[in-house]
């Protein structure tokens, strides 16, 4: 097997506050492969977004964060890497969709200021002209027709969905080997949300880009993700194949998680445990043919 | 620029508006305040027929609203009166004072600007280090003294003290300037004599920094706290997430969206000054428009304190307008907001 884009191993991660030390992560794993789309799965404060953060190195530089284990990007040990190296990393090799894309861009630079930033991060000396071009030619891909008007325009004068396109489409311009998206499009409705998966999905497939989808949507996942890692309260808790962990699930937790999504066809929404004792109990895997 | 042409019609025509109140509202008071200007200009001396025929020619026997009317009327012309203390044209006064007390406030304002706005980025970048705990005390300490304390103290440590600058005035004796714009940073360069240019900046030193200072601490005070107001946007943890460089994040993506809301502020602390100056320049000695305007209202020299605060509320409201302005550059979303109506 070839070495695994991203391999989380034992992570753990804690915060020293007035109070005392709190873990939040209490030592997951989990591995993308090139190419390969993953999805952790889980509620608001169950660790998701933390984890995407570690991998990008911003919690690192928080600190008051304590951060044990380990996070390997393709065979090197970022804990290994000095301040630069990991730098270097970030933008290039691995780059992050955010759940607002309205307010994840600069609201007081145009598209193409922020944009020539972004390409010049693989290309210091990218001029202002190529920048636009390349820049165009993306936007293509994610079908942005008219690019001239879009790279011209601030943020607050684009649709939601045209600025999820010009994120996915930054996120993609420098051809990283890994692609993080944390909850994307979470602020969209549903229709432009598809749409800008689809999108996102043809451009990652053609990309060849490991992907690490980060979403409460179960929905979603199923149609995007080919694995799937359920994280609670800070522990992975099921992990397999989409189809497997949809078809079978397990795991207490996971299946209350399948069971809260509320059906279009009615029935109300279900009645949910805030919390349960079978909720902890350990962690389940399916291998690829869904045994256990 | 259509809109931001019409954003300046707009303002214009409201600071004129304003400039009539303030026309009124001084050219009551000044006639309210105790005391027969006749008779001061005069002297003791002066029979009472002579104070008659000046109060005739002041007309100020008549109503205080048909006087108004003869003020409008010069002013129309461009004339605001002759002064009773220097027995000038009001006009002729002022161009002659206001230049330095201008020369000051200007140089003041780019200290505050050129020394506040870094120190607050500086400031924010570091935020929680022991750059960002210096920088707050120092801010700290200059927001809490006024302009004078500051002057007294600035002087004494170093030009008696410490003699590095020059106590007092604007430029040596021994260099003859003549007064084309009347600032003299401008004039000695027309004049090409770069040593009268440098005597000139060595003694508006003290002064204008005196007079910036809690300028410079408020604007570093504000900027840091936008700035980590903004640090904590989505749109700062993309540009994190990118990797660009935490520099370029500093000065452009963090400080640009925060300089928004400091710049009224920092607005209205550079009108400020205009007022701070009047102390500041008693303690220098600059012969500014302070002297002139406190000698004016000891001997309510009327056409004088009328004229005096008309150019300073003019002033006032000038720099309003050109930080409204740059406000309207920075900001997009005003920008495009001023519909054609």
């Amino acid at each position: 097997m070839s070495t695994p884009t991203l391999d989380i191993r034992n992570l753990t991660l804690g915060f020293k506050g007035y109070t005392g030390f709190t873990e939040v992560l209490h030592g997951i794993s989990l591995s993308v492969e090139p190419g390969e789309r993953v999805a952790l799965v889980g509620e608001s404060g169950s660790g998701k977004s933390v984890t995407a953060r570690i991998v990008l190195g911003l919690l690192q530089e928080l600190r008051t964060a304590r951060i044990g284990g380990s996070v390997l990007f393709e065979g090197r040990e970022l804990d290994g890497l000095n301040k630069r190296e990991r730098h270097a990393l970030r933008g290039k090799a691995m780059s992050m969709i955010f759940q607002d894309p309205t307010s994840s861009l600069n609201p007081v630079f145009r598209i193409s200021d922020q944009f020539h930033d972004v390409l010049r991060r693989a290309d210091p000396r990218i001029t202002r002209d190529a920048a636009l071009e390349r820049a165009a030619a993306i936007l293509a891909e994610v079908s942005v027709r008219d690019a001239e008007r879009v790279l011209n325009a601030f943020p607050f004068q684009l649709s939601g969905g045209l600025n999820q396109r010009v994120m996915i489409a930054m996120a993609l311009a420098n051809e990283p080997a890994l692609l993080i998206a944390d909850e994307p499009g979470t602020a969209l409705d549903v229709t432009v949300q598809a749409q800008t998966l689809q999108l996102m999905r043809k451009l990652v497939e053609e990309h060849h880009t490991a992907v690490l989808f980060i979403s409460h949507n179960l929905g979603v996942v199923r149609e995007f993700a080919d694995r799937v890692y359920v994280i609670y309260k800070g522990r992975i808790v099921e992990q397999g194949p989409t189809r497997a962990v949809f078809e079978g699930p397990r795991h207490p937790y996971t299946r209350a998680l399948m069971a809260a999504v509320p059906r279009l066809t009615g029935g109300g929404i279900p009645d949910i445990d805030e919390d349960s004792p079978d909720f902890g109990a350990p962690l389940e895997t399916h291998d690829a043919e869904g045994r256990a | 620029m259509i809109p931001l042409a019409r954003l300046l019609a707009k303002r214009l025509a409201t600071s004129l508006i304003v400039l009539i109140g303030v026309s009124m509202l001084i050219f009551a008071i000044a006639r309210i305040i105790p005391g027969d200007p006749a008779r001061i200009a005069l002297g003791p001396n002066a029979t009472a027929e002579q104070i008659a025929d000046l109060r005739a020619a002041l007309h100020l026997n008549d109503h205080i609203v048909v006087q108004y009317g003869h003020f409008v009327a010069d002013v129309a012309r461009g004339d605001l009166g002759v002064s009773l203390y220097t027995n000038r044209p009001v006009t002729a006064d002022i161009a002659l004072y206001l230049p330095a007390t201008l020369e000051l406030v200007l140089v003041a304002g780019l200290m505050m600007v050129g020394i506040g706005l870094p120190l607050g980025i500086w400031s924010a970048r570091w935020r929680g280090r022991a750059a960002d705990n210096m920088i707050r005390l120092v801010s700290l300490l200059g927001v809490s003294a006024p302009s004078f304390v500051w002057a007294v103290i600035l002087m004494l440590l170093f030009a008696f003290y410490l003699p590095l600058f020059p106590i007092a005035g604007r430029i040596s004796d021994s260099y003859a300037i003549s007064s084309v714009t009347g600032f003299l940073l401008i004039d000695t360069l027309l004049q090409g004599d770069v040593r009268a240019f440098g005597n000139a900046a060595w003694h508006i030193v003290l002064p204008a920094f005196a007079l910036a200072l809690s300028g410079i601490g408020q604007a570093a005070r504000l900027t840091r706290a936008n700035m980590v107001e903004t640090y904590d946007k989505p749109y700062i943890e993309m540009a994190q997430s990118y990797g660009f460089p935490a520099r370029r994040i500093a000065n452009h993506y963090a400080f640009r969206p925060s300089l928004i809301p400091s710049l009224t502020i920092i607005g209205l602390d550079f009108a400020a000054m205009l007022g701070n100056a009047f102390l500041v320049e008693a303690i220098f000695a600059w012969p500014g428009l302070s002297r002139y305007g406190v000698a004016v209202i000891l001997r309510k020299d009327l056409n004088a304190i009328v004229g005096t605060v008309l150019i300073i509320s003019a002033t006032f409201l000038l720099v309003n307008i050109i930080v409204d302005l740059l406000i309207a550059l920075l900001n997009p979303r005003i920008r495009y907001s001023q519909r054609p109506a």
